[in-house]
């Protein structure tokens, strides 16, 4: 199982990803377990991909398929992105469809 | 009668060049060799090449050889695991690779010039971006199939405009 830390605040969830790697390995099992994270939640969900160094297609193709699941026209937003991971959203282009913050941190300030 | 020459000891090549300028391996095509086989290579080319130039090789031989492991060995009968052999050579100007496979040929599609999957904010594509990476990060990229093993071969730049 993917090891995630959640923390809820009062108006969204920050998802900790505590893996090295979201790749082919890991991410049918990583998208499934968000998801189930995120079906209940009610407010926006912060994925904090600060430990990430390394994201593949397949780990791009689970970060979408959360996206697309999250109810209720909830936002998945992304945080924290190395460059490894940052260098995948943005040859994909995909980094124009999420909001992505610089840091977890950073989304905690702007909205206390 | 055979002369004495005394032994002169050849003048040392340079020792500009990397120590470990290559890297090879064979191993069975699953997701968790792929894992470990990249990490050896990070390994042995990190302090030689920099990070940008390591992640892009790690991205694309990612691609690849995750693509071998979960379609190389869907053979009309059954599923039959294929065999990896990857070598990577240290030039100049970049990092050369070459992988063979015995798994099933590779789809012509996969090597036709493609373009991102259309961004449809209703409709997100979740798949179809491993072989525009491949193609959009890798120079002089060439496949070809002899006998029963795939062929693949590129290089990497150490400049990304490169590409």
């Amino acid at each position: 199982m993917p090891k995630l830390t959640v923390t809820p605040a009062e108006d969204h969830l920050t998802i900790l990803v505590e893996e090295s790697r979201l790749d082919a390995a890991i991410s049918t099992r990583f998208k499934d377990r968000i998801r189930e994270i995120v079906m209940t939640s009610r407010t926006a969900v912060i994925l904090d991909m600060t430990n990430i160094e390394f994201m593949d297609s397949s780990g791009l193709g689970a970060v979408i398929a959360v996206h697309k699941a999250m109810p209720g026209g909830r936002v998945l937003e992304l945080a924290g992105l190395t460059p490894n991971v940052e260098r995948v959203f943005r040859l994909t282009r995909m980094d124009t469809v999420f909001k992505i913050h610089p840091s977890a941190q950073n989304v905690q300030e702007k909205r206390a | 009668m055979i002369p004495n020459i005394p032994f002169k000891p050849k003048p040392r090549g340079r020792t500009l060049r990397p120590r470990q300028p290559m890297f090879h391996r064979v191993f069975e095509a699953r997701l968790d060799n792929v894992r470990t086989v990249l990490n050896d290579i990070r390994k042995r080319f990190s302090g030689d090449v920099s990070d940008d130039t390591m992640g892009r090789l790690e991205l694309v031989l990612a691609e690849v050889m995750n693509n071998v492991a979960k379609h190389g060995g869907e053979q009309a009968s059954a599923f039959i695991r294929p065999s990896i052999h990857l070598c990577i050579v240290r030039h100049e100007s970049g990092l050369a690779c070459a992988i063979t496979d015995d798994g099933v040929s590779l789809p012509s599609e996969c090597l036709l010039p493609r373009s991102l999957p259309q961004i449809d904010q209703g409709a997100l594509p979740e798949g179809g971006f491993g072989w525009y990476l491949i193609q959009d990060l890798t120079q002089a990229l060439c496949y070809y199939r002899e006998e029963r093993r795939n062929f693949l071969a590129f290089s990497i730049p150490f400049t990304p405009e490169a590409a």
